[in-house]
């Protein structure tokens, strides 16, 4: 097997002290692996969304390890995390955070902005992941003038515009109704089937992470089972 | 993330919220307005003081008095009598303030002194009238012949050295019965003084010259050339009985190469009971008021910018909770803490350039519309001779919109540094 992409070793996640103690992850072991599509299932408080920050390198652990491909990052300064999330990571939240003052193409190239690159690239850039997505004549409206489905679709965009090895989709289908909620499954299901880009979904929602390959359900800050296999109709 | 990017972005920030920066710009332009127009006024007054005061002489002069007159120390009770200070006291020949005055043997004293190439001892003459061709008489008082140079002219020449001269203020054409500044010149007057037993006597001059009135008071009244000043003198010891004793108020000193031995000459000059006064000696003081005036009123304008930098703390304090989520993404997307902090320190310095610019524009207009409208024609201080109020400094203007900018930047630093301390995580879940 290759080198998986993200792996954990006896990850914990500890808030607070004392009397306030919360054990938010009880020590998790596992890997994702190049090309996945994986759901982090659980109900809210189960430790979802601090195991989804802990991967994508926004938060460190109280111990344990979190290496990305085979290298561990704990180690590494706040600054270079930063160009490595910048890099490799995609984001995909559920309240979009779009800058409603800026046109669609402006907030999709934020990532390229950031990792510093000149604008005319960020735009043909921009460009090309917004014809992909169908957004293309929307890239000089206004963020805010968007509908629900469009604005996760622009989100996707952001999230795909560096070129990451991993898509983090925090809830991505949260704040949709069921038919536009379709639409985002079917295209991030489809960046995953044709462009072999990992995908890291975390969840409640069961028929979105039934689409997924793997599904690690939580509960209490700890990966209570794994299931394989996508029961889905992307299967 | 790209500089040209950083200053971009910052630059639309700050537009976001229009009123509110344009509320903390005000603030900013009134202290930058302030300071540009005392800089000015400071500038513009000490150019007038070095054009007139450049005039009492060149720049490698020395102004050398007889310590008795500028010591006029105060004792307590009858300073008792000393003769050799009583006989160099120059009884009717004085300037009349009772001080000491120069004598030959000082003169001699002087000349040998090392470094020193020239000396021209100046006497103060006291005519008795100036008569006009059409027999007119008027009473006369003369300047001294040395501040020609500081004569500010409507027409013609200053008095020279040679040749029987002398200059009149511009007020003065009215004895011409003219108002024409050009026409007096080469008029010729009669000149009357007395001896020292009363006789009357007069010499003629020719009017070469039309003085305005400076600040400093010279050109306020006639000036004869060094030739004139002379024989009024020698008019006016004539008949003096027993040993005439030359005495001079003062005496101008040309010195080699002032700046290497402008102290040595002071020294040997107090050895010798001389006071030695350079041009900058006696401007210093004029400029040193003048710089104090200019910075206390400065100080105002550091107290308007020390406000508005509170003003650029609250604004951008305001902005970093109204964009937490903002901050939050972008930290999240990979922007590195230090970026974040370049960020909002960047709005800020937008804030305080655009102040300063407008501030330093308003400011310069307003000075040079106000300098133009006092002194000008007609304005009230228009009577006064190369009179400027306000001069336009570069050197100052950029050190005020770099001292405005630097003092934006320290006031976007904490909330700066708030911005960049944001926790990613936390950012995004802020409602």
């Amino acid at each position: 097997m290759s080198t998986p992409v993200l792996e954990t070793e006896n990850l914990v996640k500890v808030y607070g002290k004392g009397a306030t103690r919360f054990d938010a992850l009880k020590g998790l072991t596992f890997e994702i692996h190049e090309g996945e599509s994986v759901a982090i299932v659980g109900k809210s408080g189960s430790g979802k969304s601090t195991l989804m920050h802990l991967l994508a390198l926004l938060d460190e652990p109280t111990s344990g390890v979190v290496a990305l491909g085979g290298e561990p990052v704990t180690a590494l300064k706040p600054k270079k995390v930063s160009q490595l999330r910048n890099d490799t990571f995609g984001f995909v939240f559920q309240q979009f955070f779009l800058n409603p003052n800026q046109t669609v193409l402006e907030n999709i190239t934020l990532p390229l902005k950031i990792a510093g690159v000149g604008k005319s690239e960020r735009n043909r850039r921009g460009m090309e992941v917004l014809e992909q997505l169908d957004m293309a004549d929307k890239a000089k409206n206004k963020a805010t003038n968007l509908s629900g489905g469009q604005k996760q679709r622009a989100c996707i965009a952001r999230a795909l515009v560096n070129n990451p090895t991993v898509l983090f989709a925090d809830e991505p289908t949260g704040n949709l109704d069921t038919a536009t909620s379709e639409i985002v499954e079917d295209i991030l299901f489809g960046l995953h089937r044709d462009q072999g880009i990992t995908l890291v979904v975390v969840t409640h929602d069961e028929d979105l992470a039934a689409k997924c390959q793997r599904r690690l359900m939580m509960q209490d800050g700890e990966i209570v089972t794994e299931e394989h296999g996508a029961t889905g109709v992307h299967a | 993330m790209r500089s040209v990017d950083v200053a971009r972005t910052a630059l639309g920030n700050t537009f976001r919220s229009k009123l509110r920066t344009a509320l903390t710009v005000v603030a900013i332009v009134i202290g930058s307005f302030t300071l540009t127009l005392t800089s000015g006024l400071g500038a513009g007054v000490n150019k007038y003081v070095d054009t007139v005061v450049g005039g009492f002489g060149g720049s490698s002069q020395m102004f050398v008095l007889s310590t008795g007159a500028a010591d006029a120390e105060p004792t307590d009770g009858p300073a008792e009598y000393d003769p050799e200070a009583a006989a160099s006291s120059g009884g009717m020949f004085g300037p009349g303030s009772g001080g000491g005055v120069l004598t030959d043997s000082d003169i001699e004293t002087i000349e040998e002194i090392e470094n020193v190439s020239a000396v021209d001892p100046m006497v103060f003459v006291s005519p008795d009238f100036i008569e006009t061709p059409d027999g007119a008489q008027y009473d006369l008082e003369l300047d001294v012949p040395a501040n020609a140079l500081g004569l500010e002219l409507a027409a013609g020449d200053a008095p020279g050295d040679d040749g029987m001269e002398l200059s009149i203020p511009e007020d003065w054409l009215t004895i011409f019965d003219t108002e024409d500044a050009e026409q007096v010149i080469g008029e010729t007057v009669q000149i009357g003084i007395s001896n020292v037993t009363g006789e009357q006597s007069t010499v003629e001059a020719e009017v070469v010259g039309v003085s305005e009135e400076a600040l400093s008071g010279i050109g306020a009244t006639p000036m004869p050339s060094r030739e004139l000043n002379q024989q009024l003198n020698d008019l006016s010891m004539e008949g003096y009985e027993g040993q005439a004793q030359n005495a001079y108020t003062m005496a101008v000193v040309d010195v080699e190469n002032i700046e290497t031995n402008e102290q040595g000459v002071k020294d040997a000059l107090v050895e010798e009971d001389l006071l030695g006064l350079t041009v900058e000696d006696q401007i210093g003081a004029v400029q040193g008021v003048i710089d104090a005036v200019s910075w206390v009123l400065s100080g105002f304008g550091l107290i308007a910018l020390l406000a508005a930098s509170f003003g650029i703390v609250n604004t951008l304090l305001m902005s970093v909770q109204e964009r937490t989520r903002e901050i939050g993404l972008m930290k999240a997307l990979g922007m590195s803490s230090g970026k974040v902090f370049g960020l909002f320190s960047m709005e800020a310095v937008v804030i305080g350039i655009l102040g300063s610019v407008i501030g330093v524009v308003l400011g310069l207009g307003a000075g040079l519309l106000g300098n133009a409208w006092l002194t000008g024609e007609g304005g009230p201080l228009g009577g006064v001779a190369g009179l400027t109020l306000f001069a336009v400094d570069p050197l100052a203007i950029i050190g005020i919109t770099a001292l405005i900018v630097f003092i934006a930047f320290l006031a976007g630093t904490l909330p700066a540094a708030r911005a960049a301390k944001k926790d990613p995580i936390e950012a995004l879940r802020y409602e």
